[in-house]
């Protein structure tokens, strides 16, 4: 119920920070999460909920075969 | 996840061949989306069988609110909706046939775009929907004097009922990602079942599938996190802290599941001022004088419990297809009639 | 929910199905007998003999009109060049005609007949007709341009002529433009630029290799695919891991839940292919790439990294960003 996205924190201003998504960027609100710059959050509606795991972030490798 | 998907595959085909016919739900309409995107029900074993349930906001929307809300634009009162909510089928007419008739609707991505539309519409209201996920974002609106129509709703109270219901023969629950990002993990202990929060990628879903599916074969109930990068136990405490301090709990009608108590989010008293409900209450109590919900063969409700299918619904295909939507669960991309309708195969 | 036949629904603009059936009505109302053929495919036919001329025309309402990439006129000229490019055809001539707003900044005219200049110089194409009104301000938004075109092709490209063994190919990433244009309205930065521009060069040079041909514009991938399948009576099946789509592109409809098939291209075409001569066109067209393959039966899939296959259904056509 719920699309979220990950994006990476790139510049924090008071609410807001322009994040990375792959390539665009986005204004986002961050006053839901403790963050800083560089780090990889979920994005829903426009607001970051919650910080993912830096390590985790990477791709998720769907290969049947592999 | 350590395994490959042809891995999970090969385990859940073992872990499925101890067991009789099982029925797991997966609660939230963005899980449904996964399994659609990627059929992966063709990749189950035959006795797996996968359902979808209420998890889809849009879908379990009462008629009689979504009635209101178009009765409020019908008034010329401004709308921001985010985009699910635009065919939403009222009695009548949908939100898009009023704003195709000239009424000032909007559809926005975020709460952010609402404010930015007050400047120019300063008594436009936001149709609120969504669980735990989004309604921190209506929360953090009403405190920046954003005029909100709340049909928010909690979730959990819906996994109760559903378990409640001697209807319903579920296995075990694939528990909302993001909903529980927000909730953190503690509050589904109080589920006696069988469930897995998962993420949203098709290689969460398979490992989900093979824990579930290992618990569900050793009755074991304890949550188990698979969405670990994005969920911890706690959820996310400021979020939690504006739900609290911004709406509390009523009891609501979902379509399908019926009146489910203390389900609802009501905006707190404080700030009524910006709650559509107090705001224009002479005109709601009017409409609640005269209002009578126009009956359907609709069965959406039946399906958001996972007791039919949609090829059970009388309506479905014939009459009720994504560009006439009878109920809601044709109208949301996470519907299952939509994603049934959309996948022939 | 009840329809309401009574008014035009903007859904009926956006190039699904419900644009199909509107289509539909309004040619049942001009049912003149007549010597055209291919009037149902991206451009008519009329056969004078030894070559056969082919006519199209299109009407263009974009917002912003000016965009990173190119702007309405660019995109007025290319439509109808490549409109008649997909067809096989070497276009030879084109005519604008200009709905103007009172109002409209002089400057901005200016600029957008250079857009149309620069294309007709690039590609030899001349324009040879037109027609220009003014409306009284508030009555259209800012400007609207129809082109309509002529071209001449000794071999027809139709849309029914894709064959089970053949490769389907994208001439390079597609989706681009509709991000450039949604960027403004849902106020995101990319470095994306239109893809926009004409394809009649990269066409002609591999004209006898391609079975079917289209560029996805409005309706993207899904439509645009399914009309090829449709008419062919063929299947496609794609390939996930070989999709043409760059990852800001995919980003953009994962921030705003919008699908990637639904994403129009400007400047691309995709086309079904001699499975023998597929090597030739990757040759020649450096940006392009095999995305998928034509089978037996109906329909449009996707063959996911898993292996399974999904059902590609061609959208409503408008774009709605989604939270769920």
């Amino acid at each position: 119920m719920c699309l979220a996205i990950i994006g990476k924190i790139k510049e924090i201003k008071g609410q807001m920070a322009k994040t990375d998504i792959d390539g665009i960027t986005k204004k986002i609100n961050v006053s839901l999460v403790d963050i800083k710059v560089g780090d990889p959050v979920l994005i829903h509606a426009g607001f970051a909920i919650e910080k993912i795991s830096a390590q985790e972030a990477g791709e998720i490798k769907n290969d049947f075969n592999s | 996840m350590t395994l490959t998907a042809k891995q999970y595959i090969h385990n859940i085909e073992q872990t499925a061949a101890d067991l009789g016919n099982i029925s797991i739900m997966e609660l939230c309409g963005t899980h449904s989306q996964t399994v659609a995107q990627n059929n992966l029900k063709s990749l189950l074993p035959k006795n797996i069988k996968l359902v979808s349930g209420p998890g889809c906001p849009i879908c379990v929307t009462d008629q009689t609110e979504i009635d209101l809300v178009i009765e409020l634009a019908k008034y010329d009162i401004p709308l921001a909706i985010y985009g699910d909510a635009l065919s939403l089928p009222g009695s009548e007419a949908s939100l898009e046939d009023l704003k195709q008739q000239g009424k000032h609707i909007f559809t926005v991505y975020s709460v952010a775009d609402a404010l930015t539309l007050q400047k120019d519409w300063p008594n436009i209201v936001l149709f609120g929907i969504g669980f735990e996920t989004t309604a921190p974002m209506t929360a953090w609106a009403i405190q920046q004097g954003l005029n909100i129509f709340s049909s928010h709703k909690y979730f959990p109270p819906a996994m109760s009922a559903l378990l409640a219901s001697e209807k319903i023969n579920i296995d075990g629950f694939i528990d909302p990602g993001h909903v529980s990002a927000i909730i953190g993990t503690q509050i589904f202990q109080q589920f006696k079942i069988p469930q897995v929060i998962s993420g949203f990628e098709a290689l969460d879903m398979l490992e989900t599938i093979d824990i579930l599916l290992k618990n569900i074969k050793n009755q074991n109930q304890t949550v188990v996190n698979q969405y670990k990068r994005a969920v911890n136990d706690q959820g996310n405490l400021k979020a939690q802290k504006l739900l609290k301090e911004v709406f509390e709990n009523r009891d609501t009608n979902w379509r399908g599941l019926g009146m489910i108590p203390k389900s609802g989010m009501k905006i707190k008293a404080k700030y009524q001022k910006n709650d559509a409900e107090y705001i224009y209450r002479d005109l709601i109590e009017k409409f609640k004088k005269t209002y009578q919900p126009r009956p359907s063969a609709c069965r959406c409700g039946k399906i958001l419990q996972g007791l039919i299918t949609p090829g059970d619904c009388p309506l479905f295909k014939k009459i009720c297809t994504p560009e006439n939507p009878q109920g809601a669960c044709m109208v949301s991309v996470e519907g299952t009639c939509r994603i049934t309708y959309e996948n022939r195969q | 929910m009840k329809t309401d036949n009574k008014t035009i629904k903007i859904e009926q603009g956006s190039g699904g199905a419900q644009s199909a059936e509107l289509i539909a009505a309004l040619r049942n109302a001009y049912h003149l007998k007549n010597n055209w053929t291919n009037q149902n495919d991206d451009a008519a036919v009329y056969d004078l003999g030894d070559k056969k001329l082919v006519f199209t025309t299109d009407a263009f309402i974009v917002d912003p009109i000016f965009f990173p990439g190119g702007d309405i006129g660019k995109l007025a000229v290319c439509g109808t060049i490549n409109d008649l490019s997909v067809m096989g055809a070497q276009p030879i001539g084109l005519s604008v005609s200009l709905v103007i707003e009172e109002g409209f900044s002089r400057t901005d005219l200016q600029k957008i007949s250079e857009s149309i200049n620069k294309i007709s110089q690039k590609t030899g194409i001349p324009i040879v007709t037109g027609d220009t009104k003014v409306i009284d301000k508030g009555k259209i938004d800012k400007i609207e341009i129809t082109t309509s075109g002529v071209g001449l092709a000794h071999d027809i490209i139709s849309n029914s002529g894709a064959r089970p063994g053949d490769n389907i190919i994208a001439s390079g990433d597609l989706g681009e433009h509709t991000a450039v244009i949604l960027s403004k309205r849902f106020d995101y930065q990319t470095d994306l630029i239109s893809d926009c521009q004409p394809l009649t060069t990269e066409i002609q040079s591999i004209l006898p290799y391609l079975h079917a041909c289209k560029d996805p514009t409005r309706g993207g991938m899904a439509a645009n695919l399914n009309e090829i399948a449709d008419k062919s009576k063929v299947k496609i099946v794609l390939s996930e891991k070989n999709l043409p789509y760059k990852k800001a592109v995919t980003s953009i409809c994962n921030l705003l839940g919008l699908s990637i098939f639904d994403l129009a291209s400007e400047g691309r075409f995709i086309a079904a292919v001699d499975p023998d001569k597929t090597d030739n066109i990757l040759a020649q067209l450096k940006n392009a790439k095999i995305i998928g393959k034509v089978e037996t039966g109906s329909g449009l899939y996707l063959k996911t990294s898993l292996d399974t296959l999904k059902e590609i259904r061609p959208s409503s056509g408008k774009l709605i960003p989604r939270i769920c």
